[in-house]
């Protein structure tokens, strides 16, 4: 999608269209997280605070994101997307790779593929995007971002050399800024050059990934689509004060309302976890994380809350705190045949059963501790990781 | 500025749009419906809401339909 939560922001609101705006979170203390086309002409980027764009667009018009309509388009999208291909990679929440590979001749082909989906957007959703066709991911990212916005671009294997000759390779899929700089080191700035670097030079300087690297500067990548998310390493959330502050009281409700979140995702896709870590950033933005590994699997709210209190009693506040995290990690699928070692634990887990029925029907936090009254408002900007279906699905309030 | 009253709306249900508000009356005006300009779906629990943001012309609007309840809501209003 072309600046999609802008793009969506502008269709809601008339009053925003052809105009500068930038979608920010709802805390007081949020960044950029998209921009309109309009305002990118100013040089306003994702992840800038607010008086750094309005400073380089003075005229910018601030919308505060409302992930709700976002969570939603994106599903939607993915019911475009199945009409063309079940083999789909939703890769965020506005990107994703069809592979149509054994579609393509029911349609007309991947370039009529690709018209009817961009029409079949604008028509429900009035956004544009662009799309990208290629032999693989790398290429069709490539042409996609190339074509941007509103456009369709096919690379052809036979046009990719030309494509790459003198196409800088910051510009592939994957290679950021600190690759680019060593790449430079080595005297290579070109997908050609990169094409062309012996394996043993790169191998020597980025270790295994080096072949990986000259294949992509030939815009080969052998990388498959990844159909079915695999089961998560860690289930975690984390909120951005509403103000640094180093009130206990405040910190523990917010650890609460994290431990809750952490506890009823994982409970809801069926796992338990034997590691919880904490994630606290100072307001320098001094960022570490502490850990405890337990000796039980766990995913009770009020275990991994505990676990959590009990890791950052162990540490002396040396700043205000600006983030705070839960996450739980070392998860296994939960058997739901184990029965509880104590009364204590079958009686607390037949609770959370309850808690959690009760929430799966009127809506989250419809029961919940009263200590969650005490949280502040979050930012509520949502995790590019954001996916339609499976453990990454969180349902966002606004 | 949020608003949160349950209101009268005349509605269109059928193809393509499935449901399409017409106008609506709040605080003893009939207000009639220029552009539906988005439209989305959110749960709370089992129960589906449907979200509506419309314009007259010169103010915007979000309408909510409960599917349960068959109530209509006037959630907000931005002029």
């Amino acid at each position: 999608m072309d600046a999609f939560f802008a793009s969506v922001e502008q269709k809601v609101n008339p009053k925003l269209r052809g105009k500068p705006i930038a979608v920010i979170g709802s805390g007081g203390r949020t960044v950029v997280t998209t921009r309109s086309y309009e305002a990118r002409k100013y040089g306003v980027k994702t992840g800038m605070n607010i008086y750094e764009a309005k400073k380089l667009c003075p005229d910018l018009i601030l919308v505060v994101g409302d992930n709700e309509k976002y969570t939603y388009t994106c599903t939607e999208l993915s019911v475009i997307y199945n009409r063309y291909t079940p083999d789909i990679e939703i890769y965020s929440i506005d990107e994703a790779f069809l592979d149509v590979t054994t579609t393509h001749h029911l349609f007309g082909g991947p370039e009529a593929i690709g018209s009817s989906i961009k029409k079949e957007v604008k028509d429900q959703f009035g956004i544009n995007c662009t799309v990208g066709i290629a032999p693989n991911i790398l290429m069709a990212k490539l042409a996609s971002d190339i074509a941007k916005p509103d456009g369709l671009k096919w690379v052809k294997p036979e046009d990719a050399e030309t494509l790459l000759k003198d196409l800088p390779v910051k510009e592939l899929w994957g290679i950021g800024a600190a690759t680019t700089e060593r790449l430079e080191q080595l005297g290579i700035r070109t997908c050609a050059e990169l094409g062309k670097a012996p394996v043993s030079l790169l191998r020597n300087k980025f270790g295994i990934i080096g072949e990986a690297l000259k294949h992509m500067g030939q815009g080969h990548c052998d990388r498959p689509l990844i159909f079915k998310e695999e089961d998560p390493k860690s289930i975690g959330h984390s909120t951005t004060l509403a103000k640094d502050t180093s009130d206990r009281e405040v910190i523990n409700a917010e650890l609460l309302k994290l431990s809750s979140m952490v506890g009823r995702r994982a409970r809801k896709h069926g796992f338990v976890g034997k590691k919880v870590t904490l994630t606290v950033r100072y307001a320098g933005f001094e960022t570490f994380t502490k850990q405890t590994t337990l000796q039980f699997h766990i995913n009770s709210t009020h275990k991994i809350y505990h676990n959590a209190v009990d890791i950052l009693d162990s540490i002396r506040l040396v700043d205000k705190v600006r983030l705070i995290g839960v996450s739980l990690s070392q998860l296994m699928r939960e058997n739901e045949d184990q029965m509880a070692l104590f009364n204590d634990d079958a009686k607390a887990k037949s609770m959370l059963k309850a808690v959690d029925s009760l929430n799966d029907k009127f809506g989250d936090f419809t029961v919940m501790w009263a200590s969650h009254l005490k949280t502040m408002e979050p930012s509520n900007v949502i995790s590019p990781a954001w996916k339609p279906g499976g453990v990454r699905n969180i349902n966002i309030k606004k | 500025m949020k608003i949160g009253e349950d209101i009268t709306v005349l509605a269109a249900f059928g193809m393509p749009y499935r449901i399409k508000p017409l106008s609506f009356t709040w605080s003893g005006r009939t207000i009639e419906i220029k552009e539906v300009t988005y439209t989305w779906k959110t749960k709370e629990g089992q129960k589906d809401l449907h979200h509506f943001s419309v314009t007259d012309g010169s103010t915007l609007f979000e309408l909510t339909f409960d599917a349960v309840s068959l109530l209509w809501k006037i959630e907000s209003v931005e002029t």
